[in-house]
């Protein structure tokens, strides 16, 4: 009886410990989820419930719609090009963002060059990453001007003999700011791989080198899978916010001309802002999220499958 | 329910945040919070002492000026609506003016103004909707035709155009790409579609047409149609600047600047501009071309800085009293002094039209036409010029006929009325 | 060819492309840099010139000459500052949780972290004002941080939670058999072994909060609250912009994150990680 007691009670004590240790996780966690909750999540759902009102904002009794705004903007034409034009200027952005990234990132890390001389070209190549967006847009509108630099060397080495407006005509407007934003973004990747490339440890080299493998082969079946990890999340979160990308669209071509370069981004701004249809610049923002999700989803099945 | 929870859920959060502990002073003067982009734009100090002057005729009144950029003013304003946080004057574009009317976001001038048994004899423009006045213009930007003299001497050009074709011709002539220099430049970039306002469709203005009709949009008509058409003709004949379809008005101006431009309508706001960043730059103002034969007065584009009361302010008689500050004679002359502005007061004279002779002759400009920008007071005005940029680019561009594209812009016009 | 030989055309080809790809990332900030000693009418100038005659550092006497502007540096290197500690501390914390625990909700939690940031921000604005007015922290520092810190905390949370991922449990291990506590295994050897992901992220997230424009204007009023890149934008006037300064302000703006990017550098290095996974 006594013994009887005693176990309920070692038992009782055993599940409060297994309570408190299954907490121990979410203690860590809870910084985290209390900020995200209050400043993110609660923010979204306003932005969903936007999405399901005739019009807020502009209302004063804005009535529930239910999905209309979502029809409506699903059929709408140039919601197609703003997708299409988004998908090409983010999957170009995101493949070049990695193979210069991961380049440069790879002849910085060559032992063959004294510490001095790449920390100097650690230095420039980070260059194009630490500016605000606004400044990159401006700046590159200077240097791709008719009148600008890029034009001026262009007729001087005799590339061309006319000038050509980089940002003004409807066939090159959409792959120069795809340009600029590769241009602008491939840093994020080479400092975050630079840092991949010190974690891997020296002897997988030194005992593939004795092996016999060459260079490519150590590429291949050392590098490349021991950075996997990264380059999954970068790819993933590079996707996510090269879809947001709007200032420097905005202030380079403002989605001209002639809607070559209108993105989801500069459409949802454009909805918001300009003709103040906040309801159907929500539902906009929602259909971004709902394919920002599709990548991050098969991004957390990859990551399952490499934790087992 | 759903709601219930939401704001349920908002409501501890404010309780959570109000006992961390912020405090409201009490205070026994009244401080006006007054929103605009002036500030920025005038000679460093000069609006603030306005200010001072208004606080020292006005004990118990203070005036705490926001300043940010003119780009995202709007954005601004329509956020600090919802909120709950407008300040209680604010500047405005009237461009956005029907917008925020709209969202009942600005108050009613009219009520403020009979309260304060104000004589508006003196306002040179109200813009007023359902019978209300909602915004007032505090001094105006008008766009005349900018001339370089040098380069029009050069081509062999001995009078500044004033009809159409002369123009097409100066431009005609101007025009050398070997040397690098156009007859006209032309912004059309779609991030600021008021190039449609105050490089296209000022030409139609300037001839006494109309792009409205009984106040609902009307493209089709013959004027908007000959505008259109002459401009394609400019387009075509080659004497536009490259670069249009980007272009700015930040970046038109450093292409007159740099002497690669012969004409272009611009802002007065740029005559200093101009001086500042070229002294030797020899040039001169003149009014829109007209179409040939056009006899009547001709219709200048303007921008304006305009001024609103939030519908929300604590203070309006205060807030009234700051705009009838800004728009009496003393100040007004003043402000338009240091802003390089046309008054808003009837009766104001800004110094430099009787000292510097290029004011002189647009303040001769202005006189002679009357001011126009149909775009004020239109509701999304800004998303009108886009559409119809929209519509203007692949028709210079020769992929959209004419009657497609004025067909397209006024169907999207008229969405919205 | 002799291993000497082939080392050497090796040296030389990894120069060239250091060379090529210096060009190719540097020209612009050289561009800009030299636009910055510019007069505003030379900087449209054609043909176009590197230095000009007008070469001065008027630019940035006006920049700095300005207390308005100096106030706006002093808020962005306090409100960065801030952000990069806290959002390490808190990432840290949520990284090691993921990758060392197993439990529940804990595949969607990860999907949530990561949706929250795929909502684009401008959308977000109005809503995010208001509850920021509602939380009365409306023009405080604290209104930016924390917004900054939502911004990059799902980025410092993937990236912490990877770099947990690759350090062997062996080492956390040894701690707990030497008596110590988990927590101590996470402070005294895990994060001194990640430090060079931490920096990493860290310099990402200093850049963001350096960089960030809209809701540093949106919700802040004061001028004494602006950072440097509405200041910059308050370059941008309604018919002109001052470019010289916008660039001098750009160039003086990049200077503490390159410092930052410098100092920290010895970090990425070779051999540091590798030596102590091997310890």
């Amino acid at each position: 009886m006594i013994a009887e007691k005693q176990m309920t009670h070692r038992s009782k004590k055993r599940s409060l410990r297994n309570i408190f240790i299954g907490l121990v996780p979410f203690a860590y966690l809870s910084p985290s989820i209390l900020l995200l909750s209050v400043l993110a999540i609660l923010p979204i759902a306003m932005v969903f419930r936007y999405s399901l009102m005739n019009n807020v904002i502009m209302e004063k009794n804005p009535v529930f719609v239910g999905f209309a705004n979502y029809a409506k903007l699903l059929s709408d034409e140039v919601f197609h090009k703003a997708f299409a034009n988004t998908m090409y200027f983010t999957a170009m952005s995101v493949i070049f963002h990695l193979i210069l990234g991961l380049g440069f990132a790879l002849l910085l890390n060559t032992k063959l060059l004294p510490q001095m001389t790449r920390a100097i070209f650690r230095v420039i190549y980070v260059l194009p990453w630490v500016f605000t967006a606004t400044i990159i847009a401006i700046l590159w509108r200077l240097l791709l001007n008719p009148n600008g630099v890029i034009n001026y060397l262009i007729l001087v080495s005799g590339l061309s003999s006319e000038k050509i407006e980089w940002l003004s005509s409807k066939e090159l407007a959409l792959h120069t700011v795809t340009f600029i934003n590769i241009w602008s973004g491939y840093p994020f990747y080479m400092v975050s791989l630079l840092a991949g490339l010190q974690g891997i440890p020296g002897e997988y080299y030194e005992a593939a080198t004795i092996d016999g493998a060459n260079g490519r082969q150590l590429f291949r079946y050392i590098t490349l899978p021991q950075l996997k990890p990264i380059i999954l999340s970068l790819a993933m979160l590079d996707f996510i916010w090269t879809m947001h990308q709007f200032t420097l669209i905005w202030m380079t071509t403002g989605g001209g001309p002639l809607r070559v370069t209108e993105m989801l981004s500069t459409l949802t701004y454009k909805l918001a802002f300009s003709s103040y249809k906040f309801s159907q610049a929500s539902a906009s923002a929602f259909i971004i999220l709902a394919l920002s999700l599709i990548v991050a989803l098969f991004y957390v099945r990859q990551q399952r499958a490499t934790d087992d | 329910m759903m709601k219930g929870t939401f704001r349920a859920f908002l409501a501890l959060l404010v309780l959570v945040a109000a006992s961390l502990g912020s405090q409201t002073f009490a205070q026994s003067d009244v401080t006006l919070e007054f929103t605009q982009w002036w500030e920025p734009e005038l000679p460093d100090g000069a609006f603030r002492a306005l200010m001072d002057e208004f606080e020292a005729q006005n004990p118990g009144i203070k005036v705490e000026l926001i300043s940010g950029p003119y780009s995202s003013t709007k954005e601004q304003v329509i956020a600090g609506a919802v909120a709950g946080t407008m300040s209680d004057v604010v500047g405005l574009d009237g461009a956005w003016v029907s917008d925020f009317v709209k969202q009942g976001s600005i108050a009613n001038l009219s009520d403020l103004m009979a309260e304060a048994a104000y004589d508006d004899s003196e306002l040179a423009s109200q813009i007023q909707l359902q019978g209300g006045t909602y915004m007032i213009p505090v001094v105006n930007f008008v766009y005349p035709v900018f001339v370089n003299l040098d380069l029009l001497a050069e081509a062999g050009i001995d009078a500044a155009p004033t009809t159409r074709s002369e123009f097409a011709d100066a431009a005609a002539k101007l025009t050398n790409p070997d040397n690098n220099v156009y007859g006209w430049v032309l912004p059309l970039s779609m991030e600021q579609p008021n190039g449609i306002q105050n490089d296209v469709m000022s030409w139609l203005w300037a001839s006494g047409g109309s792009m409205m009709k009984d106040g609902m949009p009307d493209l089709t008509n013959d004027g908007v149609r000959q505008t259109a058409e002459y401009i394609k003709g400019l387009w075509d004949a080659g004497v536009i600047a490259p670069g249009s379809f980007t272009m700015k008005e930040q970046d038109k101006v450093e292409e007159f600047v740099n002497g690669r431009v012969g004409m272009m309508i611009s802002s007065l706001a740029h005559i200093n501009l101009i001086r500042e960043r070229n002294p030797d730059l020899n040039f001169a103002i003149t009014a829109l071309p007209a179409a040939d034969g056009y006899t009547g007065k001709r219709g200048l584009p303007y921008a304006s800085w305009g001024i609103g009361v939030s519908a929300n302010s604590e203070h309006p008689a205060e807030a009234w009293k700051l705009v009838a500050f800004l728009m009496s004679q003393e100040t007004n002359s003043k402000l338009s002094s240091i802003a390089n502005a046309f008054p808003g007061n009837v009766n104001s004279t800004p110094d430099f039209v009787q000292s510097d002779e290029l004011f002189g002759a647009a303040f001769q400009v202005f006189q002679d036409g009357y001011l126009a920008n149909e775009f004020t007071g239109l509701p999304v005005a800004e998303d009108l010029m886009r559409a119809f940029d929209e519509q203007f680019q692949p028709y210079l561009d020769g992929s959209q006929s004419l009657d497609d594209s004025l067909n397209k812009a006024q169907e999207a016009w008229m969405e919205n009325f | 060819m002799t291993k000497k030989a082939s080392i050497r055309t090796a040296r030389l080809l990894v120069i060239l492309g250091l060379i090529l790809g210096a060009i190719f990332s540097g020209f612009p900030i050289l561009w800009m840099t030299a636009s910055s000693f510019k007069s505003n009418m030379e900087i449209f100038a054609f043909p176009p010139r590197l230095i000009t005659e007008s070469f001065s550092f008027n630019a940035y006497k006006v920049v700095l000459g300005d207390p308005e502007k100096r106030r706006f540096f002093l808020n962005s290197y306090l409100v960065s500052g801030l952000v990069t500690v806290l959002t390490l501390f808190v990432g840290t914390l949520a990284g090691y949780s993921f990758s060392r625990y197993k439990f529940r909700f804990k595949k969607a939690l990860n999907v949530i972290i990561i949706g929250v940031q795929a909502v684009p921000p401008i959308t977000l604005l109005i809503p995010y004002f208001s509850l920021i007015v509602m939380l009365k922290l409306y023009n405080t520092y604290a209104a930016l941080v924390l917004t900054y810190m939502v911004f990059t905390l799902s980025y410092a949370i993937i990236m912490m939670t990877g770099y947990f991922n690759t350090l062997p449990r062996e080492l956390d291990e040894a701690v707990l058999i030497d008596g110590g506590s988990r927590f101590m295994a996470l402070w005294r050897v895990l994060v001194p072994i990640a430090l060079p992901g931490m920096v990493a992220t860290g310099i990402y997230t200093f850049m963001l909060a350096w960089n960030e424009f809209l809701f540093a204007l949106t919700l802040t009023k004061t001028i004494d609250m602006r950072t440097v890149p509405v200041g910059i934008q308050m370059l941008m006037g309604q018919h002109s912009y001052e470019w010289n300064e916008m660039m001098a302000m750009s160039v003086l703006g990049c200077l503490p994150v390159l410092i930052l990017y410098l100092f920290f550098q010895r970090y990425f290095m070779a051999g540091m990680t590798a030596g102590s996974v091997k310890g």
